[in-house]
């Protein structure tokens, strides 16, 4: 154990997996956002399953051609030389399928995929026996075999991303254009069959390229998860290739950081078992899990966070609800009438548990006060407050009746939602609107607005 | 049919025999026709008639099988800056991440080329066009946070933005609020009196009169085409809408099921 972060910079046998998976998954996040946007997620998983009978014919023709020069640079060449072409062939497929045959997207992308894997997987079964040792260098493409990264693989990577970078930088306008209006960038000019020729390119290139380190049954994560990550931050097209791009990197140095110090870990504290944790996948469970993060809790669009606001609003809801009946008894009663807990109860629909906090947290704040154990009155800020959400009520109920002509009788159910929305500058255009009423469609009173009240 | 125009200027379009065959989209049955600059041109007629087929096909985004299309006697490529099209709403993905501001400023793409990126005087002059169309206070806001009758708005800036001499709108009445409506059709009145020609699909026969000094209307092959007040009454609309036809539509729709096999 050991590395410092520096060393798997730096250090010959380290540097080759990191900085090359930080390139790859680099190019692969900027392709993937576009993908992403397309609506063309499942477009990566069928290229990378597409690409692997490639591997196994460009491995029997390494085999064949070299036969005893063959090594492992040789080979390399012959692998992505096959991936690639069985990839894009498996692109004229998917077209031809939805052109010709009519056959719908979705389908069409299954269908490839299955076929051209299964005819992999045949093909690999069959090498298996005639050339044993090519066997084991294709079946590293299945699951990725980063660890074996040369400096080689850095320059090959990094070109790569340097040409994706490029390619997003210079046509950035174009790519925003042609996957959100695609007709409008058409009647503009803008040459869409060239530029889509050119992000099916890119994606094959990415795909073939990134097997080596991801493999094929993993790489449709790594285009998909830092896009799909980086949307939830951002409404801007720009910004989102940045976080993806910022995503991927991460997702590449990480993975291989955790696998190499996990298996480190793992070969010590039980050294018989042979645990280890591969690069590749540990590579995907980083980049799904900042998704999966992103997916909860992003500012704004994250799941949890939404859930914590519409409970916190509802919870808020149910506090002026009970201010409303409070103030109500007041009303229909005389003046600093003390309402015991019961009665209150009686007309919520919560828990006695639940009634008790509320109450208890409704005191401490100033809204309310105890005169006796379980006798509850409002105090005079808590008074207005609740004059004020009564107020609200019965100006929406005036507006729908009036102004919507929904019926009087109906209106109710609509106010008891709308009295916690109203925002000021709402209740002063309704106020105008209205010409202040007085009363509501149920001849109830209408308490004047906070501003003008004189310290009931 | 064709009502003639003053020989003076060039028509701003003209159709010679334009057809469109496909197997999903409605058939354009060899459409010719003439249209002088400066008007306001309804294109109107019954569901599935072709109308939005016969724009797409006019902008060459769909192949007719035959036809010439001219734009003040040029083909497209030559005018391609002096056309603005504005797509139907629905033809849009809404969640894609973008502002109004930069959904507007698309309008200068096409002047601006490739490997270019707009610059201080593009946005200035898109600013300008969401204040026409009263967008400027949404010009920060995701898209898919807005009503139909505020991305019609923004679409129509971008539409503004181009500077074209003629544009095509497919429905852009359709699902939107009165107001949204009376600022489009008072932005189309001034582009009218600068002399810009306008198309326009439009869908509710009520209010053509009122809009459009121009017409044009289809089923599936042209019913009429000439001002309002010759080509739009009871005998064109019976041709287009009326029952007497839908023998001639029943035909060419058997016509497309066999020359795709499907019968």
């Amino acid at each position: 154990m050991g590395a410092s972060l520096i060393d798997y910079f730096t250090d010959a046998v380290l540097r080759g997996p990191t900085i090359g998976s930080m390139l790859m998954c680099l190019a692969a996040s900027l392709i993937g956002v576009i993908i992403f946007l397309r609506k063309q997620s499942l477009l990566g998983e069928a290229l990378s399953h597409a690409a692997y009978p490639g591997v196994i014919i460009g491995v029997i023709c390494a085999g064949l051609i070299l036969e005893d020069d063959v090594n492992d640079a040789a080979t390399a060449i012959f692998i992505l030389l096959g991936a690639f072409c069985t990839a894009l062939l498996g692109l004229v497929a998917i077209n031809w399928l939805e052109r010709g045959f009519k056959i719908r997207t979705d389908s069409a992308l299954c269908f490839a995929l299955s076929v051209f894997f299964g005819i992999g997987l045949t093909l690999a079964s069959d090498v298996q026996f005639s050339f044993p040792a090519l066997y084991r260098q294709a079946q590293s493409y299945l699951y990725g075999q980063a660890s074996t990264m040369m400096d080689v693989h850095i320059i090959i990577y990094g070109a790569l991303a340097i040409v994706v970078i490029l390619t997003t930088l210079l046509l950035g306008k174009e790519l925003q254009t042609i996957t959100f209006n695609r007709d409008f960038a058409k009647s503009i000019g803008m040459k869409v069959s060239a530029i889509d020729a050119i992000i099916f390119i890119l994606t094959a290139l990415s795909v073939v390229i990134g097997i080596r380190s991801v493999g094929v049954v993993l790489m449709s994560a790594m285009l998909i998860a830092p896009a799909a990550a980086a949307r939830q931050y951002t409404n801007n097209f720009h910004i989102m290739l940045l976080l993806a791009g910022l995503f991927g990197v991460i997702s590449g140095f990480f993975g291989n950081y955790i696998s190499v110090e996990l298996s480190q870990y793992l070969a010590i504290r039980y050294p018989g078992s042979r645990l280890a944790m591969p690069t590749g996948p540990t590579i995907v469970l980083v980049a799904s899990s900042i998704c999966f993060l992103s997916l909860l809790f992003a500012p704004g669009r994250g799941l949890l966070l939404r859930l914590m606001r519409v409970t916190y609003f509802r919870h808020r809801c149910i506090r002026e609800n009970i201010l409303k009946t409070l103030w109500r008894f007041d009303q229909d009663f005389d003046r600093d009438k003390n309402i015991p807990f019961e009665h209150i109860l009686q007309y919520q629909s919560v828990s006695r548990l639940y009634l008790h906090c509320i109450l208890l947290s409704l005191i401490r704040e100033g809204w309310l006060g105890k005169s006796q154990s379980n006798v509850y009155r409002l105090t005079s800020d808590g008074r207005k407050k609740a004059s004020q959400i009564v107020r609200l009520h019965r100006l929406w109920e005036v507006y729908l009746a009036d102004y919507v002509g929904i019926g009087a009788e109906r209106v109710h159910h609509n106010a008891e939602e709308m009295e916690h929305i109203i925002t000021p500058e709402l209740e002063r255009e309704l106020t105008r609107l209205l010409k202040d009423p007085q009363v509501d469609p149920h001849r109830q009173r209408i308490p004047p607005m906070n501003a003008n009240m004189d310290g009931i | 049919m064709n009502a003639p125009h003053p020989p003076s200027q060039p028509s701003a379009l003209r159709i010679r025999q334009l057809s469109v065959n496909y197997d999903k989209n409605p058939v354009l049955w060899d459409i010719s026709l003439e249209v002088p600059a400066g008007k306001l041109v309804g294109i109107i007629g019954p569901n599935g008639a072709g109308k939005s087929t016969l724009i797409k096909a006019i902008l060459g985004l769909v192949t007719p099988i035959s036809g010439k299309v001219e734009f003040f006697n040029k083909p497209l490529k030559e005018v391609r800056l002096r056309v603005a099209y504005v797509p139907q709403r629905e033809s849009v993905d809404w969640d894609f991440p973008i502002t109004v501001r930069d959904l507007v400023l698309m309008g200068r793409y096409g002047r601006i080329g490739l490997f270019n990126w707009p610059r201080q005087a593009d946005r200035e002059a898109a600013e300008r066009c969401l204040e026409m169309v009263d967008m400027l206070p949404y010009a920060n806001r995701q898209i898919s946070q807005l009503s139909g009758g505020q991305q019609q708005r923004t679409f129509i800036a971008r539409a503004l933005l181009q500077e074209a001499d003629i544009y095509f709108m497919d429905e852009p009445f359709a699902g939107i609020d009165l107001a949204t409506e009376a600022i489009i059709m008072d932005i189309l009145r001034q582009l009218k009196s600068k002399g810009k020609t306008v198309f326009i699909v439009h869908h509710d026969l009520n209010t053509v009169e009122e809009y459009f000094d121009w017409v044009i209307m289809l089923n599936m092959h042209l019913v009429a085409c000439g001002s309002v007040l010759q080509a739009f009454n009871p005998d064109t609309l019976n041709a287009a809408y009326g029952k007497s036809y839908a023998l001639f539509d029943e035909a060419l729709k058997l016509s497309q099921q066999k020359s795709s096999g499907i019968i």
